[in-house]
């Protein structure tokens, strides 16, 4: 039998509530990973991946509080198995480490070189040796002669490789990944899986990622944890994880799953045998096989054509003509900008991290005003309005909900707006009471918007901002951070929004989120729109994609294959795919 | 902020070449001798020097020095042109005629010449900064003083808060930017919505900073981040002997005409209640 590379037994963890009352985050957990293996923690959004990441690590409860029972062994280097409380700070460290979701958090110095080197400095490494681990670790995740560059003037991607290289320059004999690409655009995710992959080819290293981006990661990992409730199950394999639960995974847990699993465990819900739970699409794609399978070519999906007819149709709410902006500090962050929001349609912008989205949007809500050329909010320039009267016009939500919350509690940060415009008492009390119950947050209506979980937290900053019925609705990464069920729940209120007149436009990285979504999407690169249309087009023009550095969602590209014709969202598939080996019984095997 | 403009850069100048003390030694002999000068000349000549080590031994462009320059020289010119007008015989040079007539006051040589002081008082002590701060990597001035005895996470705070402040300004940033989206304070009068929103501000600015330096914590903690009273370097510390004589002799210098000038004080200060 395998090493492994740490064990939890009968282990809990809990926090004291000021009552005294026990509020427990894990209960009686047990479970262990074998040495040099890739695990992946699942779990819905707040169901306590990264308090289970950081119990791992010790800095719970040993730093930063609470309380627990059981026992973590962990397997040193030289000491073999042994409860990690039996071992010094530094050796813990270098035993367990972790790397956080975001890298601005964990970067200290400023230069790629000595971040790499300061745990090393901290831990009494002499300089002789600190120069080729540093050297290692760079190479370890594709770095290779970046160790003068600055820090502070890295890409995100190549931030959070740094933050690993420091991490691997440890040599610890298991790492913990929390989220590592969440705060990253499509390339930084690249760049940052990329070089997990490096690494697990190139170091002798036990990997425990929690990721949403499945797409990416799931065939990949050896071994699934399920974090579920205060309790952990598994490890098991991803595919037996997947076969074991079929779509109760994703619809009754909540969690993403890779596309060609959905497609798979769809198909055998609807009764099509197939030999195997799929997690890739070239699996799919080996088994259902493409010989003689080809269709007539498929005219473009409906939701393409009623797109194009609404944006032929209705009068644009939003005009930006020939905008342009520049920064004191940086000139040309936008050049030459035309674009028109329509009412009743959900647009995406995408582009990698300062193509120019977010200086876009802040044109659009009025927060600057463009050093060139035009914004027309309904007919009348941005600039024209008074600043306040445009904000109830053009609702802005930012990515982080926090940042938005002006007011004490739940209620009172929903009924501002409305009493800003001097919306009657009873009304704004009826209004407020019905926005909660369609956002599920009527039970928290007396608390503070600052103690709510991340998916109430997000949920609320798009109710308040949408109570007072906005014309435009923009939204930065909507579904940052949230599960499929959350993420889901959000977009079918922004369509709703949408139906009932509403112009809405988000800007997000995730490209399932803009084929399943939006009715038109808009690419920019280098401060300039290079793309306007359907999401179709934007999937099938490889020029955009590369210059824009996005990728298709995976059903785009394995659908293809399947079918001759791309489909944008894993349902469309299904059900073409259900009409052709549909026949209860039927077994699909290898072509 | 898109970039850090207060930190080091790199080259191979006789500035860089000094080890942090002896420039620390520099900075604090031209510090306190602009506070506790009351000589034009001298002033003139402190300028004259931490202007030519800027521009010729530190090998950073003056371009680097106007763009953070240019900052604080609204507050050097409010010293220097307003400051006159509260001449308080704190200057040995000029003489009592009137020099300028205002309609506020006429103002004399003295006046002017005590303006002119405090101008080249701040000149001095900000181009003597900046070089310092230019020329000296932070590990080298975190190493500097740990070997003096100095606990190296006291020295490493500033680098700390040269990396971290960007994205908190940042932070307040978006925050100024809600209050404005969501029109907080509409309803209050003008000072009163000024205090709402300075409350707001203060309130989340603290709460999320707290949650972030509790991350920003944890991923210290790991890293070793005050495991050991002391620790490693990796880069050698630069050091010279030329830089060594010019960091003591400007502290010599500095302490000789401290004493000089203190002596010279005792009978002319306003304070000097035995004279």
């Amino acid at each position: 039998m395998t090493e492994p590379a740490f064990v939890v037994e009968d282990y809990s963890f809990w926090f004291k509530l000021p009552s005294g009352e026990r509020r427990l985050a894990l209960d009686n957990v047990s479970f262990s990973v074998e040495k040099g293996s890739f695990v992946l923690i699942l779990g819905e959004s707040g169901s306590g991946k990264s308090t289970l990441a950081l119990n791992l690590v010790g800095i719970y409860p040993d730093y930063f509080g609470g309380f627990n029972e059981g026992r973590v062994l962990v397997n040193h280097r030289t000491k073999g198995l042994v409860n990690r409380r039996e071992l010094d700070r530094g050796e813990r460290f270098q035993t367990v480490n972790m790397l956080f979701q975001n890298p601005e958090d964990q970067i200290v110095t400023l230069t790629v070189e000595e971040e790499i080197a300061f745990a090393l400095e901290n831990y009494l490494v002499p300089p002789n040796e600190i120069h080729p681990r540093v050297t290692r670790a760079l190479d370890q995740v594709g770095l290779h002669g970046f160790k003068e560059r600055s820090t502070l003037k890295l890409s995100g991607g190549e931030k959070q490789r740094v933050a690993l290289a420091a991490m691997l320059a440890m040599e610890p004999s298991v790492l913990i990944l929390d989220e590592p690409t969440s705060n990253l655009d499509p390339a930084g995710t690249e760049e940052v899986l990329d070089a997990v992959r490096l690494v697990r080819e190139r170091a002798d290293i036990t990997l425990v990622i929690v990721e949403h981006e499945v797409d990416r990661i799931f065939h990949q990992v050896d071994e699934v944890l399920l974090v579920d409730g205060q309790a952990v199950h598994g490890p098991e394999s991803p595919r037996e994880f997947l076969t074991k639960r079929g779509m109760q995974v994703r619809d009754d847990m909540g969690l993403w799953i890779p596309q060609a699993s959905e497609v798979s465990l769809e198909l055998a819900k609807r009764g099509v045998s197939l030999t195997r739970t799929h997690l890739t699409g070239e699996e799919l794609v080996e088994d259902l096989g493409t010989a003689g399978m080809r269709e007539p070519a498929v005219p473009p999906p409906e939701r393409d054509a009623a797109a194009r007819r609404l944006t032929e149709a209705a009068e644009p709410v939003i005009s930006v003509r020939g905008v342009g902006f520049s920064y004191p500090t940086k000139s040309d962050v936008l050049s030459d900008v035309d674009l028109d929001i329509h009412k009743g349609e959900l647009l995406a912008i995408v582009g990698q991290n300062g193509s120019g989205k977010s200086t876009l949007a802040s044109c659009l809500t009025g927060l600057f005003d463009p050093t060139s050329g035009s914004v027309t909010v309904d007919g009348k320039r941005t600039s024209d309005y008074k600043f306040a009267d445009l904000a109830r016009r053009v609702a802005y939500i930012f990515q982080v909900p926090e940042k938005q919350f002006i007011r004490k509690s739940v209620y009172e940060e929903m009924a501002h707006g409305l009493r800003a415009l001097k919306v009657p008492a009873e009304e704004v009390d009826r209004r407020v009471e019905e926005v909660l119950k369609t956002v599920r947050l009527d039970d928290r209506k007396d608390s503070s918007p600052f103690l709510l979980s991340h998916g109430q937290k997000r949920r609320l900053s798009v109710a308040c901002m949408v109570i007072s019925e906005p014309e435009v609705v923009i939204l930065d990464e909507p579904t940052f951070g949230q599960d499929w069920r959350q993420a889901g729940r959000l977009m079918d209120y922004m369509r709703r929004l949408a139906d009932a007149g509403a112009a809405v436009t988000f800007i997000t990285h995730d490209m399932r989120l803009v084929a399943e979504y939006a009715d038109r999407c808009v690419a920019m690169s280098d401060g300039r729109i290079i793309f306007e249309g359907v999401p179709h087009e934007l999937f099938s023009s490889p020029d955009v994609l590369s210059a824009a550095k996005l990728k298709a969602p995976p059903v785009f590209d394995f659908s293809k294959k399947l079918l001759g014709e791309s489909a944008l969202a894993t349902a469309e598939l299904i059900d073409r795919l259900e009409a052709r080996y549909g026949r209860p019984g039927a077994v699909v095997q290898g072509s | 902020m898109d970039d850090l403009e207060l930190s080091y850069k790199e080259a191979n100048s006789p500035f860089h070449r000094m080890d942090p003390f002896s420039k620390t030694l520099y900075v604090l002999a031209v510090s306190t001798t602009a506070i506790f000068n009351s000589s034009l000349y001298v002033g003139i000549a402190l300028f004259v020097l931490t202007f030519s080590c800027a521009a010729f031994f530190s090998g950073v462009s003056l371009r680097a020095y106007w763009k953070l320059g240019k900052v604080i020289l609204p507050f050097i010119l409010i010293l220097t042109f307003v400051f006159p007008f509260f001449y308080a015989n704190q200057v040995s040079i000029g003489s009592e005629d009137i020099a300028i007539r205002t309609p506020i006051k006429d103002l004399t040589w003295a006046a002017l010449g005590f303006g002119a002081l405090l101008g080249l008082r701040f000149l001095a002590i900000g181009f003597s900064g900046l070089t310092y701060a230019f020329t000296t990597h932070p590990s080298d001035l975190v190493q500097a003083f740990s070997r003096r005895g100095l606990d190296y996470r006291l020295v490493h705070a500033p680098v700390l808060g040269l990396v971290l402040f960007p994205s908190f300004l940042q932070l307040a940033r978006d925050i100024s930017t809600t209050q404005r989206i969501r029109d907080l304070g509409a309803d209050l009068h003008p000072i009163a919505r000024k205090w709402a929103s300075l409350k707001h501000l203060a309130f989340s600015m603290l709460l999320m900073g707290l949650r972030r330096g509790q991350t920003q914590a944890m991923a210290l903690d790991i890293r070793g981040y005050g495991a050991h009273k002391t620790r490693t370097f990796l880069r050698p510390i630069p050091s010279s002997l030329a830089g060594r004589v010019f960091g003591w002799s400007c502290f010599v210098l500095a302490v000789a005409y401290l004493v000089l000038q203190l002596g010279n004080l005792a009978g002319h200060m306003p304070w000097d209640f035995g004279g």
